[in-house]
């Protein structure tokens, strides 16, 4: 795959929970090596939109296509070697070790068994170092802080080898300090591994700093998709917020928003 | 202890429980007679007029048993280690599906309407353990909460044959019929011939067979579907194939020797303490620890100075306060 070939597609997808519509008609391509952001209120189908990019949901209509084919038609196993996904957060039962939790992301390689051998776990470690939690290696992985299980489940999407990586809001946890440690994280491992990327975040300025692409959702419509600098403007955000949003400049040049207050 | 050690100990344990089950008894043989038994028949000769009685005692009575033990041990422990894994619960053991109460409602069957040979109690019992797991997932195996609906469908399923078996201890026999039911409840490795041996010895190596080559997709199991799915696993087939072979398992092991209580639980339990909760290890380790606990448990039931008695009894008096003493030491026992 070279950049800016097609690696992700959603087309005319809806999706209903019973009589609830969820998604409505959402469309948009992601390319190869972008990272995109995936932004809307509370409810607007983001999570959803994820599971169903991710072939876990299976949309009314419409369809996902993976790096040119239909994700519908994948065995899991074709889809688990294209796709890694992070979670929001996961609480586990058993007390699994930090590198057990990241070998088990290369189940799908170690055949029948899913038994990792020694080469596997050099592996792992290694990705662990690339992130700079190794340290973290024999923790219990229910005893972590919010941040460390967040970059640990980063580590075990990684040690998955997909091509693509989707992560569900992978800040929502976190304080402000880690939440930028996180994303500019994301930023440099799909930078450097050439990765596609697609995150649901909260913040929209997060989102104008870290993203190559956006797409707005609201009421699982899609309002306004593009590259970060034709999307990230007044209008797109009080559209798919229904608020109203003041957009500043910092001393760099770079654009922020804050909503309008009216104390 | 490190992992490879608390195998190496397991299994020399096991065997130093197996050289000691099979020589001591009422009948004592020496190490020496053993042995000499044991080579005279795998050289194929028939053994001297010395031998012929510790041979015959060995051959029909304690080697038979000794291998219904190891294997009812191992199949109780890892039928409890794949059921707590796929249903995300260490709580659960293969009696919260069904298995347990479907066992005793088909031997209460057998003894009351196909008289008491022991095929047909066996027989009837695998049938109805299996069925019994095989209603409560039709029941609960559907929809999006499968976890929590397999486990209240195994409750309603345990319940009704609960109360199936209830009403065939009412209606038996009280000289012969009910005596049996409950002596059989109580679980039992005497008179176990070698024609069960083997029945249970195709099926539970086989099943422990299935489940040893697929024991790494237990791991991504016990983390939720979401997770198994995103990487890979085929969770509905999975989930099936765990359970279908760890309830072939566990009822051919409950319907040899009868209900042997709290084995599959707390031997899960245990093992997972000690080699921590990775199936890669657990599973194996498991097996032979299952194996060596209800051995030698068998073994002292055997040796009570008063006569042998039901192999639950102790079971539960061993079982019960040593989970007690676990999860009030650890808080979260399973969390090791």
């Amino acid at each position: 795959m070279r950049p800016g070939d097609e690696a992700l597609t959603a087309e005319a997808l809806c999706f209903n929970y019973r009589e609830r519509e969820i998604l409505r008609k959402v469309s948009f391509q992601v390319n190869h090596g972008e990272l995109c952001g995936l932004l809307g209120p509370n409810g607007s189908g983001k999570t959803t939109l994820l599971k169903c990019l991710n072939g876990l949901l299976s949309p009314r209509s419409g369809r996902v296509t993976v790096q040119g084919r239909e994700i519908a038609k994948l065995p899991r196993e074709e889809i688990a070697r294209r796709i890694a996904v992070v979670p929001q957060e996961l609480n586990i039962v058993f007390a699994f070790s930090v590198l057990q939790m990241v070998l088990m992301a290369g189940s799908v390689r170690f055949g029948l068994a899913g038994i990792p051998k020694m080469k596997d776990r050099h592996q792992a470690t290694e990705v662990l170092e690339e992130l700079n939690i190794q340290h973290l290696a024999p923790r219990r992985y229910n005893e972590l802080s919010g941040g460390e299980k967040q970059m640990v489940l980063i580590a075990r999407a990684l040690f998955q080898g997909t091509g693509i990586l989707l992560l569900d809001e992978p800040t929502s946890h976190l304080d402000f300090k880690r939440q930028h440690t996180v994303l500019e994280c994301i930023r440099r491992i799909t930078l450097e591994k050439g990765l596609t990327t697609i995150m649901t975040l909260h913040d929209p300025n997060a989102a104008g700093v870290y993203c190559d692409r956006l797409i707005m959702l609201n009421q699982g419509r899609v309002r306004y998709q593009g590259l970060r600098d034709e999307v990230f403007h007044v209008e797109s955000l009080e559209s798919t917020y229904d608020m109203k949003i003041h957009m500043g400049r910092t001393d760099s040049g770079a654009s922020y928003v804050t909503p309008v207050y009216e104390i | 202890m490190r992992i490879p050690s608390a195998f190496l100990l397991v299994a020399l344990l096991l065997l130093a429980c197996v050289g000691f089950a099979l020589t001591t008894g009422q009948y004592h043989i020496s190490l020496e007679t053993l042995w000499k038994v044991l080579a005279a028949k795998f050289a194929g000769c028939a053994p001297n007029e010395d031998l012929a009685t510790p041979a015959m005692v060995l051959w029909s009575v304690r080697l038979p048993r000794v291998l219904m033990a190891i294997l009812a041990g191992a199949a109780l422990s890892v039928g409890g280690v794949v059921f707590q894994g796929i249903m995300k619960n260490p709580l659960v053991s293969p009696s919260f599906l069904g298995v347990t109460h479907g066992a005793v409602f088909g031997a209460s069957l057998a003894i009351i309407f196909l008289g008491k040979s022991a095929i047909s109690i066996e027989s009837s019992a695998f049938f109805w353990a299996v069925a019994a797991v095989a209603i409560v997932y039709a029941i609960g195996g559907r929809g999006i909460n499968t976890l929590t609906t397999l486990v209240i469908a195994g409750v309603i399923v345990s319940t009704f044959f609960m109360a199936a078996s209830s009403f065939l201890k009412y209606i038996a026999d009280p000289n012969e019929q009910l005596p049996a039911i409950v002596f059989w409840t109580m679980g039992g490795l005497n008179n176990v011939l070698w024609t069960q041996v083997i029945r249970a010895m195709a099926i539970i190596v086989i099943g422990i067979g299935v489940i040893l080559t697929f024991r790494g997709k237990l791991n991504l199991l016990a983390l939720g579907d979401e997770e198994a799915l995103s990487m890979g696993v085929n969770v509905k087939v999975m989930r099936i194939l765990f359970m279908l072979f760890a309830t072939l398992i566990v009822a051919a092991g409950s319907s040899s020797c009868g209900i042997i209580m709290w084995v599959d639980l707390i031997v899960a339990h245990i093992a997972r303490l000690i080699v921590g909760p990775d199936h890669g290890k657990l599973v194996p380790f498991s097996a032979l620890l299952g194996a060596l606990f209800l051995l030698s448990t068998d073994t002292v039931v055997r040796l009570l100075p008063g006569g042998e008695i039901p192999i639950s009894i102790v079971t539960s008096f061993i079982g019960a306060p040593l989970l007690g003493y676990l999860l009030m030491k650890q808080n979260n026992a399973w969390k090791a």
